[in-house]
């Protein structure tokens, strides 16, 4: 939670660099889209927008020749350069509730002084301008800073600096070489340094500070932990997890689409390949008819992934052509906000109420994610077709193996129930008197299934009921068995590699638009394949041949579009998302919505050399993330003052280094780094490592259970850890849901947070960890603390903190000594191996003292 | 003053007491004066005192108007209980019982797979007796005596009706206002607008039970709680069937109390340095998020802790009411929770989906459901509570009146999803008591009389808490977003 500033004055400030609608200085000409367009979005577009099915009185604000026309009445809502003649301005200052604007009953009022700028644009003339984002980024001017302080290192500083000069502010110095190194580290790896790096790094900085520092971000940008730490911001918006959602939850096996992630972002593949290998990869490869699978097909299938990791709905009673129209929408929606940063929920069921998308740009881009051979059907086992197969044979022998096991053991089962269940032989189960009491779905699960056939849900149903209910504990053991039987073989089959990916049919569906989206009510109006219109000008120069009329797109064609120049958005909202994930808030706050009811950038013409920037150096995403982080804005320190912090309290002006919160994934992986437990594994299969007991099997009613993995695989990255779509990992906080594309995530700060990182096994045991490591290294407190401190913040504690933890230490001691069980218990915490030697005492003491550390604001923040 | 008052007037106490207590919280003055970054040490204590006991501070300018509830107790019945076996007693359905329910009825409405290409759909008399009671002469089934009662405290809603017909999307349609998972669920928006009454506990709890069979296979999706894009901090806190009722509550193993709050104390204070340091005002607040951390350690044990219930409260709740996890146990929970300030308790119930076994299973979930239904309101009542505590009883939809299976095999008679009509019941809040609104037709089948659409509840609900639904909106993706979208009317016909 951050706290309000406390001065109004200064707030008041702030806002008016943000903030549309706000005083306008006098002397200033009016914006458009900078004041003026925002306060006509949000009061008047409701009514008086592009959605023509709510549009009243005929008006439409949002186009400039119809608010210039005169509407049905005759009057004219904007005459230029005469408020006293412009009916606009006349219903603002009304006094008639009947005739006022925005309505009384819209609950939108515009303050007096957003009245007045209305009333002073219309006098200046009403200039009128396109939305910015809709409009292609023009490479802007650098400006020049005259004698910088510190030193200017590329063009983003001078941006950033001119803005700073027009508000009198002065940047932060330059942070230290040890706050940077841990900086650039978990920004461009998601670890820590190690204790060698940073003294490298310090001495290299001593000599040349600059070339140190670059050394240090090629390093860090050849690592491959660069694409492991870049992949989960990308897994976030392509709402990747192992599971489908919904009810059963079933197993998928999409990681090798998360490894082809990794590989691309570690081999730099550009932005532009990324994409299209991901929206279209089906399509860039002609099929061979050789029996072996061309590599770069191979790839580019798995690719194109990307749209099969959306939820799932396989529940029982479920229409197969409501999920799969769902299934649509959702890949429509997260295309939109990820390579347009447009919000095209709401034209789904009507046009866009301030977006210039109309239903039919909608439907258009459903028609083609429509053309899938997916059919809503068959979500049961959470592989679902198209899909493909990289199982190995010795994964499908593991298959045959567990079922053979079940086979021969279901005969013991038959022998068993001919008795318990007397019928004439040959019959199923349910044939018995006695199979009439059986309840719930018992008799459809059990009694009509043969044993071999018999899945583990009706298993699970069975065993309370013979062990509770009408108890018959040799039936009960027989039926535990045949659970541990069931559940082997479907662990065999969950290793069975599938990769659900994209296809084309080849007879294409047709398209209607549906009447408030609802799929079965399909309306007359068909579509085809095409860009939203808002955008089909700049399409005339999109690199697609055109072909007959009228030219159906297909998803090969909008990927190309997308990434295209003649797309405005793709490399802006792409490079505002890399800012997000630098400095905690992207140039653009609101990074899902580029609309024109989305933030304006704060700096508009760094957005748009950024954006230029990336689409002249073909798309490299290194080369921006270099750019971005050796700017002097980066490298600033994060120290603010009070008076700083009120006047700008997101940082957005930059005069400052970024400082928050780490993602807690980070801060589960810094805490491996600092113990030495971190297993550097890349790619497979996804593991499980520490989760308190019960939290799957209470959210499927016993029908999933976590089998806890052991060794190294407790210890891998947190993006190998295995995401169960309807109960995520416990051990991340404020993570995204991974149900649906998301591109920005919270940040909050809560005690149940705090929870996590003082009592979580994955914490304690790292702290347990990290004290052998301490306690091996040195016979002397001091250096212990001063190395377990160094070890997680990257720096040596003060006099003031060693003297408060050494005080602390010897309290601990007394503590422990006075209970060793406890001592024992704590110092024995995660599966990790423990010195047999090692004082209890002394490790519980040193347990508790770095799990301080590993909590200390400091640790958690990125800064 | 309400009966809780001393309750949170000592927790205010302890909360001062733990911080700056000098002896208690060892955090001087200086680095207390730190915390803020600023020199006036009374000014910073107030910040601090009043960082801490808001820690989920509601709106400024909310409520709207003068509140009739101040939280609710949601007893949301998973599956969708069968309004014409329990509630909505339709002579008509046992006179035509085993004859095709007539087309001007059902015909050209959509039902889930499971009978949508069912031919036969002949009309299934209630498989139980019903009764009037009280003095309202409510007709409950005799499946739930102990809800019958206390007829004269409810207020059932008869004509309930919805969009979706599949358990997921109707209800996140009804606990968040859209059939898509993601928006915020109601007990997220109310304590977005009005904040929490204590700082000790989460302003949303979630409680969830099953039917002892687990016959059923709906799953509690955390969507049903979620805080869709409202910050995460409002979304509900799902306490657990079995172990800390709150993820990660328990220190580890071998940390005492003692010395969990000697390292606080440091923590604190290596951060209130760093505080100085660097400005930054999120340090405070971590500051103070370790510290109520510590204290729910303390009142969450204390909330779980039935030994000072009397025998004659828990017999009331039912032989179940000491299984953690029992819908019986979360009942009595949910009395506690609104004593202590929670703003919206949402206990959720599984088991109601008799599609093949309503002779069976209905009257065993009527059984786990019927007595601690019943005693949360009576408790409520005793403790002077109920008059500001709005108690929801209901499903996502209603059951068909028609049979889904085949009306020879009495054994597997059951009956599918239906979103044109059902019955929910409140209690409390500022709703009218012993009253009945609105009506189906003679089969059941359709809401026909004052029908009251999900989106018309919620505000209703909102209402009671002193919110004009349509003004209590949270702007995401450039839109103003409502719980109840852009429809829904205050009923307030139900209203006293």
């Amino acid at each position: 939670m951050r706290s309000a500033p406390r001065f109004p004055s200064s707030l008041a400030l702030v806002v008016t660099l943000f903030a549309a609608g706000s005083a306008v200085a006098a002397g200033q000409p009016v914006s458009f889209s900078r004041d003026v367009q925002p306060l006509l979005a949000e009061n008047c577009y409701h009514c008086h927008g592009p959605d023509a099915e709510t549009r009243k009185g005929g008006l439409r604000l949002d186009v400039r020749d119809a608010a210039f026309a005169a509407g049905k009445s005759g009057l004219v809502a904007i005459v230029p350069g005469k408020p006293d003649e412009s009916e606009l301005v006349a219903r603002l200052f009304s006094h008639d509730p009947e005739e006022v604007m925005p309505s009384p009953k819209s609950n939108r009022t515009l303050t007096a002084a957003q009245k007045d700028l209305l009333k002073r644009w219309v006098a200046e003339g009403a200039p009128w301008a396109e939305h910015w984002a809709f409009t292609p980024p023009q490479r802007p001017a650098v400006p020049k800073i005259e004698n910088p302080k510190p030193e200017i290192q590329n063009p983003v500083d001078a941006f950033v600096r001119a803005r700073l000069a027009a508000e009198k502010i002065f940047p932060s110095p330059a942070a230290s070489p040890r706050e940077l190194i841990r900086r650039v580290s978990l920004d461009l790896n998601g670890v820590p340094p190690t204790t060698a790096e940073v003294a490298a790094f310090e001495r290299a900085s001593l000599e040349n500070p600059s070339s140190a520092y670059e050394n240090l971000v090629d390093r860090l940008l050849a690592s491959p932990r660069y694409g492991e730490r870049w992949a989960w911001d990308w897994l976030d918006l392509a709402r990747y997890a192992d599971t489908n959602g919904f009810q059963g939850d079933p197993e998928r096996t999409m990681w090798p689409w998360r490894d082809w992630v990794v590989n691309a972002l570690n081999a730099n593949m550009p932005f532009d390949q990324f994409t299209i290998e991901q929206l279209a990869g089906d399509l860039l490869y002609p099929e061979s008819k050789s029996k072996t699978l061309d590599p770069a097909r191979r790839n580019a299938l798995i690719a194109s992934g990307f749209h099969r990791n959306n939820m799932f709905n396989g529940e029982g009673g479920r229409i197969a052509e409501e999920t799969r129209v769902e299934n649509v929408f959702d890949r429509v929606e997260t295309t939109a906000t990820v390579w347009l940063g447009a919000t095209f929920t709401c034209a789904r069921c009507h046009d866009h109420k301030f977006d210039p998308f109309r239903q039919t740009d909608y439907y258009a881009l459903f028609d083609i994610f429509n053309q899938l051979s997916e059919t809503g059907s068959g979500g049961g086992g959470g592989k679902v077709a198209p899909i493909l197969d990289l199982t190995s044979d010795a994964e499908r022998e593991a298959v045959k193996q567990t079922q053979a096991a079940i086979d021969s053991f279901a005969k013991e089962v038959e022998t068993f129930e001919l008795k318990k269940f007397p019928r004439p032989e040959g019959k199923p189960v349910i044939d018995s008197p006695d199979a009439l009491k059986l309840p719930g779905n018992l008799p459809a699960t059990h009694a009509k299934v043969a044993p071999a056939r018999r899945g583990i849900d009706g298993l699970l149903e069975a065993l309370p009921h013979f062990r509770d209910t009408d108890p018959d504990p040799a039936y009960v053991a027989l039926l535990q068995r045949h659970i541990d039987l069931v559940r082997a073989r479907d662990a065999a089959r969950s290793l069975i590699t599938n990769v659900m990916i994209m296809d084309q049919l080849p007879k294409p569906r047709d398209t209607f638009v549906l009447n408030k989206g609802n799929y079965e009510s399909k309306t007359d109006t068909q579509v085809f394949g095409h860009l939203p219109a808002v955008f089909a000008t700049s399409a005339a120069a999109s690199t697609r041949q055109p072909t007959a009329a009228p030219a159906r797109l297909n998803r090969l064609d909008l990927a190309r579009w997308l990434v295209s120049p003649a797309n405005p958005l793709g490399a802006r909202v792409t490079v505002n998302r890399a800012w997000q994930a630098f400095f905690g808030i992207g140039l653009v706050k609101t990074s899902e919505d580029f609309g024109v009811q989305g933030e304006r950038p704060s700096h508009p013409e760094l957005l748009d050399w950024l954006a230029t920037e990336f689409v002249a150096r073909g798309w490299d995403m290194k080369a921006l993330h270099r750019l971005i982080v050796t700017s002097a804005t980066y490298r600033q320190s994060s120290r603010t003052t009070a008076a700083l912090h009120e006047r700008d309290p997101e940082n957005r002006l930059l005069a400052r280094g970024p400082r928050y919160r780490l993602p807690s994934w980070m801060i589960r992986d810094q805490a491996l780094t600092a113990a030495g437990l971190l297993t550097e594994q890349r790619g497979g299969p996804s593991v499980k490592p520490y989760q308190p007991p019960g939290i799957w099997e209470e959210a499927t009613f016993g029908k999933k259970t976590y089998q806890q993995d052991h060794g190294d695989a407790l210890y891998r990255r947190s993006l190998y850890v295995f995401w169960r779509r309807i109960v995520g990992p416990t051990t991340f906080f404020d993570a995204g849901a991974r149900q649906v594309c998301t591109v920005k995530v919270a940040r909050t700060n809560t005690p149940l947070h705090a929870l996590v990182t003082l009592n979580d096994a994955a914490y304690v045991e790292a702290a347990r960890v990290l004290a052998q490591r301490v306690l091996a290294a040195s016979p002397q407190d001091s250096a212990r603390l001063d190395q377990a401190f160094r070890l997680v913040t990257t720096r040596s504690p003060s006099a003031a903190e060693t003297k408060i933890l050494l005080a602390r230490l010897a309290t601990l001691r007394k503590q422990f000594a006075a209970d060793v069980p406890a001592a024992r218990d704590l110092a024995s915490i995660g599966e990790y191996a423990r010195p047999a030697g090692l004082d209890l005492v002394d490790h519980a003491a040193w347990t508790s003292l770095c799990l301080l550390v590993l909590n200390l604001d400091e640790t958690l923040s990125k800064e | 003053m309400t009966p809780m008052d001393p309750l949170r007037h000592a927790s205010a106490l302890y909360t001062r007491r733990q911080f700056f207590g000098r002896s208690a919280f060892g955090l001087g003055t200086a680095a207390l004066a730190s915390l803020l970054g600023c020199k006036n040490t009374t000014t910073n204590r107030d910040a601090l005192t009043a960082t801490v006991r808001r820690a989920v501070p509601g709106l400024p300018d909310l409520p709207h108007f003068a509140p009739k509830a101040k939280r609710v107790i949601y007893l949301f019945q998973n599956g969708a209980p069968s309004h014409v076996d329990l509630f909505d007693y339709k002579p008509k359905l046992r006179e035509w019982h085993g004859r095709q329910i007539p087309d001007e009825i059902a015909g050209g409405k959509r039902f889930s797979t499971m009978t949508g290409n069912q031919t036969a759909r002949p009309v299934l008399g209630e498989i139980t007796k019903f009764a009037q009671h009280g003095n309202s002469g409510a007709w409950v089934s005799d499946f739930l005596p102990n809800i019958a009662s206390i007829a004269d405290e409810l207020c059932f809603v008869k004509s309930m009706h919805t969009e979706a017909v599949n358990h997921a999307p109707a209800i996140t349609f009804f606990l968040t206002g859209s059939e898509m998972a993601g928006r915020p669920s109601m007990g997220a928006w109310l304590s977005y607008g009005l904040g929490n009454e204590t700082e000790d506990l989460p302003a949303f709890v979630v409680m969830t039970s099953r039917d002892k069979e687990a016959s059923c296979g709906q799953i509690f999706y955390d969507f049903y709680w979620g805080s869709g894009f409202l910050p995460t901090k409002y979304q509900g806190v799902a306490f657990r069937g079995a172990g800390d009722p709150v993820l990660y509550l328990s220190n580890p193993a071998g940390m005492s109390r003692t010395v969990r709050r000697g390292l606080l104390d440091d923590l604190a204070h290596l951060n209130a340095i760093k505080s100085e340091e660097f400005g930054d005002p999120e340090i405070a607040t971590r500051i103070a998020q370790y510290e109520m951390a510590y204290k729910m350690q303390a009142s969450v044990p204390e909330l779980t802790d039935f030994s000072q219930e009397s025998p004659a409260t828990l017999a009331m709740y039912g032989p179940e009411v000491r299984r953690q996890g029992s819908y019986a146990y979360n009942c009595l929970m949910a009395r506690r929770l609104a004593e202590r300030g929670t703003r919206f308790i949402q206990v959720m119930h599984a088991g109601w989906d008799q599609h093949r076994n309503l002779n069976t299973q209905l009257k065993i979930q009527c059984d786990d459901v019927d007595a601690p239904s019943a005693a949360l309101i009576k408790d409520l009542k005793q403790r002077g509570l109920l008059e500001d505590t709005l108690v929801i009883w209901g499903g996502e939809f209603g059951r068909t009146p028609f049979l889904q299976g085949k009306i020879e095999e009495v054994k597997g008679w059951g009956r599918d999803h239906h979103p044109y009509a059902f019955t929910l019941f409140m209690a409390g809040g500022g709703v009218k008591k012993g009253f009945s609104y609105g009506a189906t037709d003679e089969f059941g089948f359709n809401a026909v009389e004052k029908k009251v659409h999900v989106h018309d509840f919620q505000a209703t609900v909102l209402h009671q808490l002193g919110l004009n639904h349509e003004k209590l909106t949270y702007k995401f993706q450039g839109r103003q977003f409502r719980l109840t979208d852009v429809h829904g009317h205050v009923v307030k016909d139900l209203l006293t």
